[in-house]
């Protein structure tokens, strides 16, 4: 019942999954080999040391010879092991290799499209367009700024000014009326002077 | 390694291997057993059994207090450990059964978060590898019997975390 259910989805396994699995089975039965010879061996190992015991020479060595012979295979085995195990990995990186194109791609196309709305013309003419409508709004303005009489062009000069004084506040006049004597003052600075000058 | 397992008091209790007629005792005593089953197995990390070897087994026969519980007794356990989602017969015959100690969920968490953990998503694997491979050697569900390393990962399936492949000569499964 759960295959029913598998089949009516969309499998997310591809040919490359699929591939990769498969090297994944070989590699997998060639671990097992090497377990069988390498147990072999041991029992092999312990043979060849109780023949000897037994002073069964020649025995021990032809058990010896093969024995050699397993542990070239037990090499050879895991030189395949390694070879199965890279290309494992290369596909694997491939796959996400695969995977950047497509993102670049789409990303592309995503850039082009949006160049598409947007091309070097029609930003061109947009410009056009708003100064035209800048231009357009300065014409108003002067229109309606042309509708002020003389007498509102001064009204407006003199609060300009004023607001103006405003600005630079002078201090508040003095009320008391000022002494007698300043203008003799004056003088006498006047006459200082060219006695000043006279000295130099 | 039935040595080192802390035995209940009610296996040293010879009612224990008899069944009790008392309602509320009988469901106490089904409870306990229930609970040794799964406690012995998981221990000895055992997940197939057949019902000749339980019968012989320290699980249902204790020879130090000379009781054995009786076969009708035994497939009355093993009914209540099915009901309660633990226990699968493997044939019809119901001569050997699947005994999930830990249920097909809970694996197939252990088994996500390791791929999680070790980014492997969208990676394919080999069932042998999962339960064999050098990489989840220090895993809990390294050695994970076949049939219950399947169910773990079609409980995955069914949470569309993983999608198992068959091919001619085996399994594998990809997890997403």
């Amino acid at each position: 019942m759960g295959n029913l259910f598998g089949r009516k989805r969309r499998s997310r396994v591809t040919e490359q999954d699929k591939a990769v699995l498969q090297l994944k089975q070989q590699r997998d039965k060639l671990k097992q080999y090497r377990k069988r010879i390498t147990l072999n061996l041991e029992r092999e190992r312990d043979v060849a040391r109780q023949l000897l015991r037994d002073g069964k020479k020649e025995k021990a060595k032809s058990l010896l010879k093969k024995k050699r012979y397993q542990e070239q295979l037990l090499d050879k085995t895991e030189n395949q092991i390694s070879n199965l195990e890279r290309m494992v990995q290369d596909i694997e990186f491939t796959q996400i290799e695969m995977k950047v194109i497509e993102g670049l791609k789409i990303g592309n196309e995503c850039l082009n499209k949006m160049h598409e709305v947007m091309s070097v013309e029609e930003v061109e003419r947009i410009i056009d367009e708003t100064q035209d409508a800048v231009e357009y709004q300065r014409q108003i303005d002067e229109m309606l700024a042309g509708s002020f009489t003389e007498e509102d062009e001064d009204a407006i000069l003199e609060e300009l000014n004023a607001i103006t004084q405003e600005q630079l506040e002078l201090p508040e006049v003095p009320t008391e009326p000022l002494p007698e004597k300043i203008p003799e003052a004056s003088p006498v600075k006047i006459r200082a002077k060219p006695e000043l000058v006279a000295a130099s | 390694a039935a040595m080192s397992f802390e035995w209940p008091w009610q296996y040293r209790f010879p009612p224990f291997f008899t069944l009790q007629p008392n309602v509320d005792t009988r469901q106490k005593q089904m409870t306990a057993w229930c609970s040794l089953v799964l406690s012995y197995c998981r221990l000895n990390k055992q997940y197939i059994m057949t019902v000749m070897e339980a019968q012989e087994s320290p699980l249902f026969n204790n020879r130090k207090l000379q009781r054995k519980l009786p076969m009708e007794s035994i497939q009355v356990v093993l009914e209540e450990l099915r009901k309660k989602g633990n226990l699968e017969w493997l044939d019809k015959n119901k001569s050997s059964f699947l005994i999930m100690w830990r249920r097909p969920e809970e694996w197939g968490k252990l088994i996500y978060q390791w791929v999680s953990k070790n980014g492997l998503t969208n990676s394919v694997f080999t069932l042998y590898e999962l339960s064999n491979g050098d990489d989840t050697e220090n895993e809990e569900f390294h050695g994970l019997e076949e049939s219950m390393l399947l169910r773990a990962l079609q409980a995955l399936q069914q949470e569309h975390r993983a999608e198992i492949i068959t091919l001619d000569d085996g399994r594998g499964v990809k997890f997403f």
